[in-house]
């Protein structure tokens, strides 16, 4: 199967799981999808359940709160809904895990493109933006105030701005000179450079036509 | 904001993808006649961009803070296809590499923040930049943050109408609008005065690295987004 193959079982196996009701059946379903997770499993469990952590618990302590107060209590919809969740997470972090993203997005080389492009600036981001809390954690000893704070966040957000635009015209370079972009298109072919027209010269009479002095 | 996977039914994303795809085919309609060298890097350095600006901490009055948006700032200075594309792109990374948000809810959070979120801002940028430029910048990045806030919470809240058993009990996401609208709406009105002061302060930083010409001629990179719409 080539990335693209998993790429779209993948994307069916979402839409599948989201019309199953039966909180056994997705118990079973995330049973078989640990199994085939192979050696990586508990890891990939580890990440979907962080992943899925803050939000699952505020519903779920929000619907027992509210639930329990109206007097409509179902555990069923609890464990329904955080085994969905788990599953698809665990889907989600498998595929990943098994599968090269910008490999699956081949079938279009823009996107295939972009892709590639955006994953390696967002680590650079990403990088950057760590240096930037470090240095303002280590300038405050104590609680920066409001003004501080914004202050911050608008030198996070313009170092930002600024780097995107210098780094898309420093690709578009690389980009150029590693041969991505046909300078060519749109130019008319090639044509055989035409032979230059013979320049005219008086014929040098040989010997056997050459005048003679009688 | 986002919202994650497994808590909208498929009568909500099914046809949610429906309409995202037309509105990628439309904001990528004019992307793809131009697609050169300065094009497709210009996409991805936007959509680092919009993952770096949802990594930026807004204050908020109180000690808290919450993730900014960044989709007003793109969409005023890049247009609201471009602004579109990025965050949709954005979304669909950070959903497949963190695990936030989600392929299921991808068309509902492209369409809430992406789109309404882009069309807001400029919308409202348009309307108001007569008077006070900066005014006019800090309503259309609150907008940007209030209406996909309350798009957000519009879908969610429905998900108990159209996705229950028999005996009521729901299937999807529990809450309806009576508790999503202030829970999801009241915080993002904080947020979104958070995400104003911050676009204010980087449309400034872009006027002042000359990025934006002088209002006085309201063409350039601004203006140009603006046309792009």
């Amino acid at each position: 199967m080539t990335a693209t193959h998993w790429l779209l079982a993948y994307l069916a196996a979402v839409v599948a799981v989201t019309f199953i009701h039966a909180p056994w059946f997705l118990a079973v379903l995330l049973a078989l999808a640990l199994a085939a997770s192979g050696a990586a499993r508990w890891r990939i469990v580890q990440r979907a359940v962080l992943a899925g952590l803050t939000f699952n618990l505020t519903v779920s302590l929000g619907y027992a709160t509210v639930a329990l107060w109206q007097g409509n209590f179902s555990a069923q919809y609890l464990l329904l809904v955080n085994l969905r969740v788990l599953l698809l997470l665990q889907l989600g972090f498998w595929f990943v895990a098994r599968v090269n993203l910008i490999e699956a997005c081949r079938f279009s080389p823009t996107l295939s493109f972009v892709v590639t492009l955006a994953a390696g600036q967002i680590e650079a981001f990403s990088r950057a933006l760590r240096d930037f809390r470090l240095a303002f954690v280590s300038r405050h000893a104590a609680a920066p105030a409001l003004p501080a704070r914004a202050r911050h966040a608008a030198a996070q957000a313009g170092h930002l701005l600024d780097k995107s635009v210098c780094m898309a015209a420093e690709t578009a370079l690389a980009m150029r000179s590693r041969g991505c972009f046909d300078d060519y298109a749109g130019l008319p072919m090639l044509q055989p450079a035409p032979q230059p027209a013979p320049v005219w010269r008086p014929r040098r009479p040989d010997a056997a036509t050459a005048y003679r002095k009688p | 904001m986002h919202i994650p996977d497994g808590f909208l039914s498929p009568q909500t994303y099914l046809p949610a993808y429906a309409a995202a795809g037309l509105a990628w085919a439309w904001a990528a309609r004019g992307l793809r006649r131009t697609l050169d060298e300065e094009t497709v890097p210009r996409l991805a350095a936007m959509t680092a961009l919009a993952y770096g600006l949802g990594l930026v901490m807004v204050p908020i009055p109180g000690g808290t803070s919450g993730h900014a948006l960044g989709v007003a700032m793109l969409a005023l200075l890049f247009g609201v296809r471009l602004s579109f594309l990025a965050y949709s792109l954005v979304l669909a990374l950070q959903s497949l590499l963190f695990g936030a948000g989600g392929i299921t809810a991808l068309a509902v959070n492209a369409l809430a923040m992406g789109l309404a979120g882009s069309i807001a801002a400029v919308l409202a940028f348009r309307g108001l930049r007569r008077m006070n430029e900066t005014a006019a910048v800090a309503v259309a990045a609150w907008l940007s943050v209030v209406l996909p806030g309350f798009l957000v919470a519009l879908a969610l809240g429905v998900q108990p109408l159209i996705a229950h058993k028999e005996d009521g009990t729901p299937l999807f996401f529990p809450f309806g609008f009576s508790i999503t609208l202030p829970a999801v709406l009241v915080p993002h009105l904080f947020i979104g005065a958070g995400e104003a002061v911050l676009t204010v302060l980087v449309w400034r930083f872009a006027q002042a690295r000359k990025w934006l010409p002088s209002p006085a001629r309201g063409r350039g990179v601004g203006g140009e987004g603006l046309e792009r719409l």
